[in-house]
């Protein structure tokens, strides 16, 4: 039976009645009205934000007519022709916007209002309010021939290399942009870095590995010029190169192999993703292909298997499965997406301007919507079920015609062998109750399970289930025997299909209120070509995305090279010549070096885009190669080493300090690719996840001593001794790690289960090759560490902690494992001059 | 970004080189900076000057409170059936009525009335009205603020609870406990600034994003602790190292790394490394003193409930989070109710079955904490938070039984202590308490509430990412609700 709770008919009632009263037509177009009636409540429920003693809240003001014509962000309040759907009604109404939002108005005070809008919204010229001051637009926000020419829009350019008074210590022209600002400013740079310092930064900035002992007394006593060349050489055709540099491409990409939220569940062979990254990076992949593969891989004509991988890229990011409201998960997705591609390739923050202009920047919001546009044929990840991500986000890597009927076909065999095998597991069930122990036995060979099937027909199973049975175990063999071989599956884009969604400005950001409609164009600002969208023939997809991949690797576009060129920067000297890599934009930092920047960026595209040429060039540099070492007078005039009088120390990334780790102790596992390894996690730290353990797999020792690179990232649970050094947050593009000093970082060096096992491995590893003898342990142990001879002093010093533990009765292996322990703990196995 | 010099050197190489050494002191005074802290871009460089991130700072302006307490009703209790009282709904037990609601079994129209299973009593000199479930705490209503017109932008575990750790349903962004020591730093060096306590069935969903840092650094990431056994990962000495082991090893340890630095004085990051081994150190013994709660009287421990067989447990981490502020911790979240389905407050099977569990589980601990905090002086700046991350419908989920969906269109949450006026109620929902009627409060006015009472206008603390000053109450911004505030 249906009862009504609510009272609200008996409130229509007593309404009407008041509505006659108070708000007769006729009278809301006075100014009476408006100033006995209207005002009162605009004063008491609207002007605390949209007033004239407000910061006028999404821009609005309802203080006088102009305002409420005008209106904010969201369009106009009121609009004259069409007054019944005024915004203003809408809102009090609580329909897409809901205002007054602490409590929707009384419905008099809403009949009121309804009425006066009606009306036209009248407002006598005596009873209207001075819009507040500073609330007008900022000059820098408009797309105009002065914001055009800001440094970062403008094209690159290939300045000459200046003339510098300090030639000698010049090798190449970076050193020049260089020198030129230090002798400006009256400053030297030091001298160069010790030969044992240069080729364990040079190592660690290339591979993220240490040299050993013998790399590095082969460089020192290498006495030809060529010698650090033949150093750089050897490591960018190292493997472990693209290890090293792939990470950090994963940092911007956030890359993560789960979807968190309540689930948090794994994305399905996206390690081929990072495989397809450290493979581009290894072989030296022009960027302007690597950018094209993972925008529009899937477009190409024909695809190939890595562009298909590549497109990986667009299913990196978070993903709610049971979002509240679908549409707007959409486009929180399609913003995800949005912004890491802006921010990574382009160095903007495109991002700020969906709910309405870019503050900051000369970036409209029209201008965030259509390039949003080029996305807008994605499917999203998935729909709840992981059949719907299979669906929209799984496919072979298929490259031809040929395999994708290869594929088809195995799918549907695949299908029917599911269906088979319901059938005989079903059988095989009831004959497992049906069967004597001998036959049980014996039911383990293939074989015979059908004639011991016939055996009880009509004792338990029907004439027909066994015949089906029979059918099904024949029919199985044959697919097994005959099916073609497997195509290998990977996450990749896939779109609606030739025709994409069509989109709207959305107002302020809301994907259930759209506005007028836009096509894809990339931002004015950057005064660009039309984009040139032709219809793939291959693939069910628009070409918008090949559009916009080929516009960002063009030699014609202002930003991807030298946002490119920045990073390399960045990754050498621990900071970008833009601080802000993945911000060019008016907030960002300024170029400290905006000639170089150039100057190197036109070098990368006249030499095809490649990484390792610019590696190299840098390395060659006098400006990379010098000390760390402080100098009075540069310190004071520079403390932050803005114009480069010295190279700056780091500390070893996470990744690098657990490779560090294995290395040391020479467990390193340097098998390279394929599915991720899990390092063992405490169970205090699993104890924070709803299931314990839940999605966390097991790998053997050897495998966990593999490179860090490898180490599955799961979204809520991130491995403790990562964390603790500044692993990047994996949720949003990062373009920067932090460096933070902690004493859980004290804590988890001294003090967890893996590092006290890695000193237990350290201290066999030292007894074994440098046999009983403490002094001789030490030393293998310091230089394993530091990679330099440590001199007597530091010998010495170990061998008295040895000593005097063994006194204290301590065992003499755990003597050495704690020794061990203290060496992973020097600032200098962290530090890197 | 860089901090003057003393002849060349920044105020921490003069404090070392002085022989001012590290000292919890040094680091906590005389180490603060003044402003706020580092755009992410120059953390990298090696270069500018180490600041401790968690040296305590000054807020904008005069705080209530100083530390927080964030008990959380993980699930989501219903309102209706604990603080918010419905008088109408009697006797209307399994009536089929229209209602709009939204919960994880999507929009529905109409649905099967659960009356409230508790009867409701009034308390206190405010009356407010508290059911049967909270025998204890109905004592303490007095000092107590009822939020009963909460609202949050989603109706699923997963989102909402982002919402009221984060600000947002998307994952990504710190949490409470990291805006709240991003902006004060911690009193106590020696113990972490932001502690969060787990129930033992199991953390909540989506663990670890319910604490994360997100876009901040690690220093304002949460610090588990237990309360029993190792309070916190990696706290004790590996297996069978003894203590003077540990201080042989950690000296000589330290010269090789004063004799590293030496050449080196210019970067405070080493200088900083070095003296973290000293406070590591020192924690290793401040945490488990402020974790020993041998130290209480037999009448504390029995206020809080230790010694009953389901308020044990919770009661036990409600001291431990006493202790912990009184050491100077800022920021305490205590989680009742983990892992999955009736294990926390998500009921949708049994409704007296959940929720007596988890009543008797945290009710006399609550009042319990509430009581020792307010007996010694601390319940006026110690800002007490309780609730869930959404309510529960007037509706049954299901066509048998009393389980009730969730329900984000309103919902009661309570605040104490911590400037906070006692014996107070804002706000109403429906006859049904299905959705919030009157003064409407959104999650982000509690956020912004919550740091009001530290001490900052929620509009003006803010974060530099991503291109944009982040809030924890959003661009939008949001307003403290002035109605509670004494």
């Amino acid at each position: 039976m249906m009862t009504r709770l609510s009272t609200s008919l008996m409130t229509l009632l007593v309404l009407s009645t008041s509505f006659w009263t108070a708000t007769g037509t006729a009278s809301a177009q006075s100014p009476a009205f408006y100033k006995e009636k209207v005002l009162p409540i605009l004063e008491a429920k609207c002007f605390d934000c949209h007033g004239p003693k407000s910061e006028l809240k999404g821009g609005l003001f309802l203080g006088n007519r102009e305002g409420l014509l005008e209106g904010g962000e969201s369009g106009p309040s009121v609009d004259p022709d069409a007054l019944e759907d005024s915004l203003l009604l809408d809102a009090i109404n609580y329909g897409s916007y809901e205002m007054p939002p602490d409590s929707k108005l009384p419905d008099e005070e809403i009949e009121i209002l309804t009425a006066w809008v009606k009306a036209g919204a009248p407002i006598p010229k005596e009873a209207e309010f001075e819009r507040p001051e500073g609330h007008h637009a900022n000059p820098a926000t408009l797309v105009t021939p002065e914001t055009k020419n800001y440094w970062a829009f403008r094209p690159v350019a290939d300045p000459l290399v200046p003339q510098v008074t300090n030639s000698d210590r010049v090798s190449n022209s970076i050193d020049n942009f260089i020198l030129q600002k230090l002798e400006a400013a009256n400053l030297s740079p030091v001298s160069p870095a010790e030969k044992q310092k240069l080729i364990r930064r040079a190592y660690y900035d290339l591979i993220g590995l240490p040299p050993t002992i013998n790399d590095i007394e082969a460089f020192v006593n290498d006495e030809s010029d060529r010698a650090f060349e033949k150093v750089i050489d050897k490591l960018l055709n190292s493997p472990q190169y693209g290890e090293r540099w792939g990470r950090h491409w994963l940092d911007l990409v956030r890359y993560a192999e789960t979807n968190s939220y309540e689930r948090d569940g794994t994305k399905p062979f996206i390690w081929r993703y990072r495989d397809y990254v450290i493979k581009s990076f290894n072989e030296d992949k022009p960027y302007n292909q690597f950018i094209k593969e993972q925008l529009a891989g899937d477009e190409f004509e024909p695809p190939t298997p890595d562009s298909i991988v590549a497109t990986g890229y667009y299913r990196l990011g978070i993903w709610d499965d049971e979002p509240v409201d679908q549409k707007q998960a959409l486009y929180d997705d399609l913003d995800d997406i949005l912004l890491t591609t802006s921010q990574v390739f382009l160095g903007l923050t495109m991002n700020c301007a969906r709910c309405h202009d870019h503050k900051i920047d000369p970036l409209p919001q029209k201008d965030y919507y259509s390039f949003l546009a080029f996305f807008n044929g994605v499917k999203r990840y998935g729909v709840r079920s992981h059949e719907s991500v299979e669906d929209a986000s799984i496919g072979p890597i298929a490259v031809n015609a040929e395999d994708r009927k290869r594929n088809d076909a195995r799918n549907s065999l695949d299908r029917e062998l599911a269906e088979h095998d319901r059938k005989i597991n079903h059988v095989d069930r009831r004959l497992q109750e049906l069967m004597t122990p001998p036959e049980k036995e014996d039911f383990q060979a293939v074989e015979v399970r059908v004639d011991i099937a016939r055996k009880y027909v009509g004792k338990g199973l029907s004439q027909k289930l066994v015949s089906d049975y029979a059918e099904a175990v024949r029919r199985r063999q044959e697919i097994l025997d005959t099916r073609p071989p497997e195509v290998a599956q990977a996450l990749m884009v896939k779109e609606v299909g030739k025709t994409p969604r069509e989109t709207f400005i959305l107002v302020r950001g809301n994907a259930n209120v759209e506005g007028a409609r836009v096509e894809p164009s990339f931002p004015s600002v950057l005064s660009p070509p039309e984009p040139i969208i032709q219809t793939p023939s291959m693939t069910e997809s628009s070409g918008r995305r090949t559009a916009l991949a080929n516009w960002i690797a063009s030699d014609e576009n202002q930003l991807t090279a030298r946002v490119m060129v920045n990073r390399i920067w960045q990754h050498h000297f621990g900071r970008g010549i833009v601080g802000s890599s993945n911000n060019f934009g008016n907030i960002g930092d300024k170029p400290t070096h905006p000639e170089l920047l150039d100057w190197l960026a036109t070098r990368f595209m006249q030499g095809g885009w490649k990484l390792k040429a610019m590696h190299k060039l840098i390395m060659l540099s006098s400006t990379y190669q010098l000390s760390s070492q402080s100098s009075q007078k540069e310190l004071a005039a520079d403390p932050a080493n803005n114009l480069y009088w010295r190279f700056n120390m780091r500390r070893l990334s996470s990744e690098e300090l657990r490779d560090s780790v294995h290395a040391a102790n020479g467990s390193l596992n340097l098998k390279m690719g394929g599915p991720s390894i899990y390092p063992i996690i405490p169970q205090e730290v699993l104890a924070g996840q709803s299931r314990p353990g839940a999605g966390w797999g097991n790998s053997s020792e050897e495998e966990r001593a593999r490179r860090a690179v490898y180490i599955f990232i799961k979204r809520s649970l991130v491995e403790p001794l990562m964390a603790d050094f500044d692993f990047a947050d994996v949720d949003s593009t990062c373009p920067v790690r932090f460096v933070t000093t902690q004493p859980t970082q004290a804590l988890s060096l001294l003090n967890s289960e893996y590092m006290n096992r890695q000193a237990a491995v350290f201290a066999g590893f030292l007894k074994k090759k440098a046999g009983a003898d403490s002094a001789k342990q030490v030393e293998l142990g310091l230089t394993r560490i530091t990679q330099r001879r440590p001199t007597r002093t530091e010998v010495d010093r170990g061998v008295e902690l040895i000593e005097s533990l063994k006194k204290d009765g301590v065992p003499d292996d755990v003597a050495l494992k704690y020794y061990c322990l203290a060496l992973f703990n020097l600032n200098e196995f962290l530090y890197l001059d | 970004m860089t901090e003057s010099n003393f002849c060349g050197r920044t105020r921490r190489e003069f404090l070392w080189q002085t022989g001012a050494g590290f000292t919890g002191t040094a680091l906590a005074g005389l180490l603060s900076d003044d402003g706020f802290l580092d755009r992410q871009t120059v953390a990298a460089d090696g270069q500018t000057a180490w600041k401790n991130p968690l040296a305590p700072k000054k807020p904008h302006f005069e705080p209530q409170a100083t530390s927080v307490i964030f008990l959380y009703m993980y699930g989501g209790p219903s309102h209706i059936d604990t603080f918010d009282y419905k008088p109408k709904m009697k006797g209307m037990d399994n009536k089929t009525i229209e209602v709009k609601t939204f919960g994880r079994g999507g929009h529905r129209n109409q649905g099967r009335i659960v009356e409230p299973r508790w009867n409701f009593k009034q308390y206190g000199e405010c009356g407010q009205w508290v059911s049967d479930l909270f025998p204890h705490k109905a004592e303490m209503v007095d000092d107590i603020a009822f939020i009963h017109s909460m609202t949050a932008d989603s109706p699923i575990h997963g989102s909402a609870m982002l919402m009221m750790n984060s600000g947002k349903i998307l994952s990504g962004s710190p949490c409470l406990g990291s805006w709240t020591t991003y902006g004060l730093g911690s009193e106590n060096q020696n113990l972490p600034g932001f502690v969060v306590m787990l129930d033992p069935r199991g953390g909540p969903i989506s663990g670890a994003k319910n604490w994360s840092c997100g876009y901040m650094p690690a220093s304002y990431q949460a610090t588990i602790m237990r309360s029993k056994g190792t309070p916190i990962l990696n706290l004790a000495p590996p297996e069978g190292m003894s203590r003077e082991t540990q201080v042989k090893l950690l000296a000589t340890l330290d010269q090789y790394n004063r004799e590293h630095q030496a050449t080196r004085q210019d970067n405070s990051d080493l200088a900083a490394r070095i003296a973290n081994y000293e406070l590591a150190f020192r924690m290793q013994t401040a945490a488990p003193e402020a974790t020993d709660i041998s130290q209480e009287t037999a009448a504390t421990q029995e206020m809080y409930g230790l010694n009953g067989e389901k308020s044990g447990t919770f009661g036990r981490q409600c001291l431990l989070a006493r202790r912990l502020v009184e050491r100077g911790v800022r920021f305490v979240q205590i989680y009742s109710g983990g892992n999955h389905n009736d294990a926390n407050w998500d009921a949708h099977g049994d409704l007296e079955h959940n929720h007596n569990l988890h009543a008797a589980e945290t009710d006399k601990p609550i009042a319990g904490l509430l009581k020792d905090l307010k007996q010694r002086g601390m319940l006026k700046n110690t800002l007490i938070v309780w609730g869930g991350e959404f309510g529960r419908q007037p509706t049954a989920e299901y066509a048998k039984g009393t389980g009730r969906d969730h329900n984000s269109y309103g919902f009661t949450m309570w605040m104490a202590g911590g400037g906070i006026k006692g014996g107070t109620s804002v706000g109403t929902t429906d006859e049904l308490g299905s959705k919030a009627v009157e003064d409407r409060f959104h999650v982000k006015n509690l956020h912004a509430t919550i740091l009001n009472q530290l001490g900052f206008d929620p509009n003006k603390l803010s974060y530099f990412y991503d291109g944009l000053d982040q809030r924890l109450v959003g661009v939008e911004g949001a307003q403290p609700i002035q109605q509670i505030i004494a």
